[in-house]
């Protein structure tokens, strides 16, 4: 029996929240690193939209996370409202804003998962 | 690559450190702050300033931050004419260390402010770790 659509969905969701929480944990903990660019991933609809899009190396000490999922997401410099004279463009506010955004996203998924888990099992006992 | 919530907290643990030198740092100069020299027209303590540097983890391919320099301010330091300090030259001036207790309190809320995030952020990915963990329990 193949997965179930929602059960797919649910695990892209979380594979991208979690690659997208990885970016913001880098941004956060080089908050002041002089000269350090922001980054954050393409949306979740335009990763779904694409079939396939790999990820866009801007320079060429870029290495692909290769093995595993979420190698698909792109990594865009995040629109910073300033750079800093050390050339640091992280914005901490909004940094925990997105981390809060990845919190109850990530959230939301894994309850999904557990709802349809459960739907399954109601249907099989 | 490995799991990605393990990495972003390998990631804050590299921020909470790289922060919690800096503080070490400030509070080394806000102690030193009116450390005069030894002998008669000595130097006395010279500011330290810490710089970061973000460094690739080649085995997690993300980037932890680490401590790059731990270098001295090569601003002048004060002079005032104090005479009867023993560190005081032929002339009576005495020198004092190039600390700014503004400088160093701003810096100081700032490394505080970037620790709690980075404290957030590790908080944040052992919940959801958790949370994912919690899937299998009432599997």
């Amino acid at each position: 029996m193949s997965q179930p659509y929602v059960l797919q969905l649910a695990a892209q969701r979380t594979q991208w929240l979690s690659a997208r929480d990885v970016l913001i944990a880098g941004n956060i903990a080089n908050a002041n690193t002089p000269g350090y660019q922001a980054t954050d991933l393409q949306p979740f609809s335009a990763v779904l939209d694409s079939a396939e899009v790999s990820m866009a190396s801007t320079n060429p000490a870029h290495m692909t996370p290769g093995g595993d999922g979420f190698a698909e997401a792109r990594v865009v410099e995040s629109d910073a409202p300033e750079t800093t004279l050390s050339g640091n463009s992280v914005d901490i506010e909004n940094e925990m804003i997105k981390l809060g955004d990845v919190n109850r996203e990530y959230t939301m998924a894994t309850n999904i998962k557990r709802v349809i888990h459960q739907m399954i099992m109601s249907a099989l006992k | 690559m490995s799991d990605p919530l393990q990495a972003t907290l390998r990631i804050a643990g590299s921020g909470l450190e790289a922060q919690s030198v800096r503080l070490r740092v400030i509070s080394e100069n806000i102690a030193n702050a009116q450390s005069t020299g030894d002998t008669p027209g000595a130097d006395p303590y010279t500011r330290q300033t810490v710089s970061f540097d973000s460094v690739l983890d080649r085995s997690l391919g993300v980037p932890l931050v680490k401590i790059k320099t731990i270098g001295q301010d090569d601003a002048p330091f004060k002079v005032e004419h104090d005479p009867g300090n023993p560190a005081a030259d032929a002339g009576g001036f005495v020198k004092l260390p190039n600390v700014d207790m503004l400088t160093e309190l701003a810096d100081m809320r700032e490394a505080n402010r970037t620790y709690e995030a980075n404290l957030q952020v590790a908080k944040q990915s052992a919940e959801l770790l958790g949370q994912t963990v919690n899937l299998l329990k009432d599997a």
